[in-house]
């Protein structure tokens, strides 16, 4: 028992300081948020500490409900750092928007500490509830400004679509314990490792049930085609909660799709491959062409999310140790272009007043010369261009595609990323090219700037020190398939 | 070393600004400027190693254990396009002072100026692949940056986008290709690529892989029909033309195809598509050039032909055409770039592009006539200028072809004598003839515009007269590093009376006399110049753009138009075909026929619930609809009953209850239904619903496998009374083997009247304050 208590200390403490902090804002009211939020930053970092120090060795506990390794670790500490980095960004944003609630961080807590369950879910019943907490938070803050109908609206969207993408994956799960009689994942990885190894076909029950559970675990990563909710929920939703969203529930729900299909149904590669390639290819293709004429930024993010998730699912698609390590190492920079890139879009206000517009964005090379700098460098990086670290993201998945002969994969990747470059490029373009229009408020706020700084330089100089990164991927990705 | 010396063109770009800032415009450039004379120095100490047929390979570690490498690799073709890219360079920093002279951003032009450079030195002298597409787009971009300077027009950004997206795009499939390669032979680096070349041509993927460089190295160098790009890059200022597109960058999809010719060259395939795709691109070059007015275009174009001319060269393969490839790489280095800055220092005193609206210049300005006229002459290939070597061989290559030898040759005599007319555009009809009033009053170009051109000029000149220098530093070594054996190469200025000089004397009078009837050329081309516009390449870059628009445009109407339905109906669908997919694919369709054991009233339940189902769908009051999804719930909790579930049952019956008490609650203060729904759409909700229930029918049909397990009941009859001391097994279990999910309930029950009380307190306080209700 003190061993299972020790190897969940990060999310026991992540739990019981959220609760805690739920009591204080309780109790003093609205005026807390300010110190409830600060407290919340300082927990958050205190619950990377604790993972940070966590000795990676693979350990599972709770009679394998739990586990905790090398993958986990790592997931853990970029979904901790969006977590963190959003909050900090949100700061300013709900003084000003009028939606300054103590609940705010809070609710952002607990959605976190579902999603360090959901990495470390080693049991169909420990997902579901990791994935359940952090679904409800989400929901919940997605329509968080009740005042506004776009929020509410897309609190209410994300709240049934979820619900049936979460019954999908139910409905998956029961299948598999109905035909396996168990549910958890080592258990279930020698099953089919049996039926595997006796050359069999798993049953149709089970098949189907992969299905189910592929189908909701892609609508938690927003792949086509369970995407919709994406561009409305990033539209309608506040904008900080919006960068919140694509960035830790993303890694998340991607570190849980790996963890699935890698260690329960890592011998069933050739049942689920082909569905990882469609909807890693849809994903491509849409995240490509819709975003063409979009006029909202948050919009045109959505899309490009969708896209970015096509790329990492190639990863995933190869089934491969290789494949893993490129899902990783692209959704590391992922992480650090779209919180980069959200902390220039909180910063566009004219007058008082959020503008959302890709064409707001006009001639800011020569307003705020270092945002356009930033922004430009997120953008070229999305887009692919080396030496950018977008780029090596792109390479690694491409060249596990490759190497698992995922030709048409590899060729659709290379072909989408034409067609997004296109729309990245427009953004250039606007800000260096076009002439200015209204400048932005002043002043940011130094947390803003230390955002967009640190990031811009992370993905910039990402060439001159890949090796951290790419080194902790294949130490992560060698530490999921070790299972 | 060979690291800082490629990259010591962003580092001194990065404070290009300061520079410039502290020592003025024109001191500033000249210091800028000794970075690519120092790497020329550096550069041309590798000369002498490197004709003696030797090559030197640097590493440096970048990623550890990942196969990325920091590799550079001399040898002659890197060398000769190192010397050329630092020498220019040098010349065009020089330039480029003067001719921006008091431009506000002109440090920031360096930034990318030199940025270019030093891509551009690790394009050509990487060795790992990954190094090379990183460079290899950093040329891209910095040509983006470069071509988008002068942003004031709307025209310049677009096109600096264009050409952005051709090479990227092109780029991107080189980059599958050279991953492929890399999969194929097991090495990332190019040196050991090519020191096998079997291994590719005999691979299952040798075309594909092929494919791919070539779309990118064609997409770079501007090979029809990707040519467009090219002459719309024009927008950038004038010595960026002279350096990126003219003698440098675009040149780099010819080093790439040199590169990889001891690898994946001498194939049919390899030599029929570069000789025919170089070969028209050759003729279409000039053929368009001459139906230009501004000098840049017309330049432009014959940069086209001259990159199409190369193209063809490393076709065709044999030893004299790699030879004749390495000859005419320099000089056409040589009199291009001369001839772009020429047409700046026009532009910049004379103060227009059209060659129409200029003539007799030599008399305000000798210096710049002489320059042209040694530059012009070397394009039209006249002795004793190095132009005229590089088109001797140039015919002796094509008249010795294995393949298409004719037509090749029919095509470079063609393209000779436009050469020859576009040479007399460019030159004798601004400088000579009749003075004609120009916007700007004409008058000498500063030193610091004119000593591009006369070196240049200079070398031309050197090499032509001289060709054994050319051939004992670089032309050899070149030659053999694209053959990927040692080549005999022996050059002279005078071949003797052969054939390929009769073919040069048709084209050279051919040429005359259509320059001398250019205008009446030109207007006879109208008509061709407006088909090329609106059904060309070109057009279709546009068209092409317009559909992705379209393209995007409906995806929004039909897939994201904001109706929570239609994202249901998308997501339920897909969920049945997958179903469906995978029944058909991985089972054997075989259905459970025989139904035993099914009850009398197990049947009857499934029928009240099927008849509520329909009566839901069917009526048109709210009321009647909440009641008969109440009955569908009850009537599953009843089946749960009935398969010895009793607890599921239990939960069932009490979620059913309040969900059918929430909605009377919040539906009765609703209005009354109105009729939404037509019925085309109800019937194809009921399709779709037929198609859920049917799929998910036939799939528990077909699953008839079902394994049982050993339920767990008996371990708690088992062991309820001598584990936990109780004989009421539900009771024990409650309060002892389920101990905290009991006191979890109770718990959430707590909550929630703690909820419940806490909302009627709170609404009680706001009515007795006179709150909303």
């Amino acid at each position: 028992m003190t061993q299972d208590l020790a190897t969940i200390a990060p999310e026991l403490f992540l739990a019981v300081s959220a609760m805690a902090l739920l009591m204080l804002g309780v109790f003093r009211g609205r005026e807390s948020t300010g110190l409830v939020l600060m407290l919340s930053v300082v927990v958050v970092v205190i619950t990377f500490a604790l993972v940070w120090l966590a000795p990676s060795t693979r350990v599972v506990v709770f009679e394998g409900l739990f586990i905790r390794d090398g993958f986990g670790a790592f997931m853990k500490g970029l979904i901790l750092i969006g977590t963190g980095v959003s909050l900090v960004m949100s700061w300013r944003y709900i003084e000003r928007e009028n939606m300054a609630q103590f609940e705010f961080p809070i609710l952002i807590l607990f959605a976190t500490l579902g999603m360090l369950m959901m990495v470390s879910a080693n049991d169909l019943m420990s997902l579901y509830i990791g994935l359940e907490l952090q679904s409800l938070s989400l929901y919940v803050i997605a329509a968080f400004r009740r005042d506004t109908l776009r929020s509410t609206e897309s609190g209410l969207k994300y709240f049934v679509l979820g619900a049936l993408a979460s019954g999908m994956l139910l409905y998956g799960a029961s299948l598999i314990y109905g035909f396996t009689g168990t549910t958890n994942f080592d258990d279930l990885a020698a099953a089919f490792a049996e039926t595997r190894a006796a050359g069999e076909m798993p049953s149709l029950g089970i098949i189907v049930g992969l299905v189910f559970m592929a189908a909701g675990l892609s609508f938690k990563v927003s792949a086509v085609p369970f995407h919709m909710w994406t561009p409305d929920v990033y539209e309608g939703a506040p904008t900080a909660v919006t960068a919140f969203f694509a960035s830790a529930p993303k890694i998340a729900a991607m570190a849980l799709f790996g963890r699935v299909m890698m260690g329960p149904f890592g011998d069933l590669v050739a049942q689920w491959q082909q569905i990882i390639i469609a909807i890693s290819i849809l994903s491509m293709l849409l995240g490509a062409f819709a975003a063409i004429n979009q006029t909202s930024i948050k919009r045109l993010m959505a899309y490009s999310s969708i896209g970015h998730v096509g790329y990492a699912l190639i990863g995933l698609a190869a089934g491969t140790e290789a494949g893993i390590q490129g899902l990783i190492i692209y959704m590391t920079i992922y992480l650090v272009m779209n919180l980069g890139t959200f902390a220039v879009i909180l910063c566009m206000r004219q007058k008082g007043r959020m503008v959302e517009g890709i064409d707001d964005l006009r001639g800011l090379s020569r307003t705020h010369p270092m945002m356009a700098a930033a922004m430009a460098i997120f953008m070229f990086s999305m887009a692919g261009i080396p030496p950018l670290a977008g780029f090596f993201g792109k390479l690694y998945v491409f060249l596990a595609a490759i190497e698992a002969e995922l030709y048409v994969l590899a060729v659709i990747g290379v072909l989408t990323s034409v067609v997004g470059a296109f729309y990245y490029l427009r953004i250039i373009k606007l800000m260096y090219f076009d002439e200015p229009v209204e400048a932005f408020d002043r002043p940011f706020g130094r947390e803003m700037n230390l955002v967009m700084g640190v990031a811009g330089a992370l993905i910039l100089l990402f060439f001159v020190f890949p090796s951290p990164i790419l080194e902790g991927a294949e130490i992560a990705a060698a530490a999921l398939l070790a299972g | 070393m060979m690291l800082a010396a490629v990259i010591s063109g962003f580092l001194v770009g990065g404070v290009a600004p300061w520079v410039i800032r502290y020592l003025g415009d024109s001191r500033g450039s000249l210091a800028l400027a000794a970075l690519p004379a120092l790497l020329f120095v550096y550069f041309a100490s590798f000369v002498s190693s490197v004709a003696g047929g030797e090559t030197a390979r640097m590493v440096t570690p970048w990623a550890p254990g990942l196969d990325l490498m920091l590799s550079f690799y001399v040898d002659g073709l890197s060398l000769s396009f190192a010397l050329l890219i630092s020498g220019i360079g040098t010349f065009i920093v020089i330039y480029a002072g003067s001719y921006l002279h008091d431009h506000p951003q002109l440090g920031r032009f360096y930034i990318y100026l030199l940025g270019f450079m030093a891509s551009m030195l690790g394009l050509v002298l990487a060795d790992n692949i990954i190094t090379l597409f990183v460079f290899w787009e950093l040329t891209s971009l910095t040509s983006f940056l470069l071509i988008g300077f002068n942003h004031e027009q709307e025209k310049s950004r677009k096109l600096a986008v264009q050409a952005m997206l051709v090479t990227v795009a092109g780029g991107l499939a080189m980059l599958a290709g050279l991953i492929m390669m890399a999969v194929v032979t097991g090495t990332f680096e190019l040196s050991e690529m090519m020191a096998e070349p079997d291994v590719l041509k005999a691979h299952a993927h040798y075309t594909i892989i092929t494919i791919l460089i070539l779309v990118g190295a064609f997409s770079k160098s501007a090979q029809a029909p990707l040519h467009f790009w090219l002459p719309n890059a024009m927008e950038a200022p004038t010595p960026v033309s002279a350096y990126l597109h003219s003698s440098t960058m675009v040149k780099a999809g010819v080093y790439l195809m040199a590169r990889m010719h001891p690898g994946l060259g001498g194939t049919d395939f390899w030599i029929i598509t570069l000789s025919l795709f170089g070969g028209v691109t050759m003729f279409l070059g000039v053929f368009l050039a001459i139906q230009q007015t501004e000098i840049k275009k017309v330049l432009a174009y014959s940069t086209v032909m001259a990159l199409g001319t190369l193209t063809m060269l490393i076709g065709i393969g044999t030893d004299g055409a790699l030879i004749a490839a390495s000859v005419f790489l320099l000089a056409h280095a040589f009199y291009k770039a001369a001839l772009f800055l020429i047409a700046g220092i026009i532009d910049h005193e004379a103060g227009t592009k059209d060659i129409t609206k200029m003539g007799g210049l030599r008399h305000s300005m000798p210096i710049t006539a002489a320059a042209a006229t040694v530059a012009g002459f070397s394009l039209a290939g006249i002795p004793p200028f190095f132009g005229f070597l590089a088109k001797e061989m140039l015919l002796e290559a094509t008249l010795d072809a294995d393949l298409l030898a004719l037509v090749l040759t029919l095509l470079a005599v063609g393209a000779g004598a436009l050469v020859v007319a576009v040479a007399g555009i460019v030159v004798i009809r601004p400088f000579y003839g009749a003075k004609v009033e120009t916007p700007k009053k004409p008058h000498e170009a500063p030193m610091a515009m004119l000593v591009g051109p006369l070196v240049l000029g200079l070398f031309g000149i050197g090499f032509g007269l001289m060709p054994g220098l050319a051939e004992r530093t670089l032309v050899g070594a070149t030659a053999a590093a694209m053959a990927g054996e040692p080549v005999d190469v022996t050059l002279y200025l005078w071949h003797g009376f052969n054939l390929a000089l009769l073919l040069s004397v048709i084209a050279v009078a051919a040429g005359i006399f259509l320059f001398l009837n250019w205008n009446r050329v030109r207007a006879r081309l109208e008509g061709v110049k407006a088909f090329s516009e609106s059904y060309g390449p070109e057009a279709g870059y546009w068209r092409g753009l317009d559909l992705l628009n379209w393209v995007a445009f409906w995806q929004t109407r039909i897939l994201q138009n904001g109706y929570m339905r239609y994202y249901l109906i998308t997501i339920v669908m897909t969920m049945v075909v997958l179903t469906l997919y995978a029944m058909v694919t991985r089972a054997t369709p075989q259905l459970a026929t025989t139904l035993t054991g099914v009850q009398i009233y197990e049947l009857a339940i499934a029928l009240i619930i099927v008849l509520a189902a329909v009566f839901l769908g069917w009526t048109h009051s709210r009321l009647a609809a909440v009641a008969s999804l109440g009955i569908v719930g009850f009537g599953v909790a009843l089946v749960y009953v009935l398969f010895s579930a009793p607890d599921l049952g239990i939960t069932q019956v009490l979620v059913e209850t309040l969900t059918v008490l929430l909605l009377v609650l919040v539906l009765f203060r609703l209005p009354e239904f109105l009729d939404l729904s037509s019925n085309a759409v109800r019937l194809r909700d009921l399709g779709i619903g037929l198609l859920v229930g049917g799929t998910m029918t036939l799939l528990l049909l077909m699953i008839g496998d079902v394994q049982y397990f050993e339920p767990i009941s008996w371990y708690f009859v088992e062991n309820s009374y001598p584990i936990a001391q109780g004989r009421n097994i539900v009771n024990v279990i409650l309060v002892d083997f389920r101990a905290l999910d009991t006191l979890g309930e109770i718990y959430v029950l707590a909550l929630a009247g703690i909820g419940v009380y806490a909302m009627i307190k709170l609404r009680s306080e706001d009515q007795s304050k006179g709150g909303p209700r």
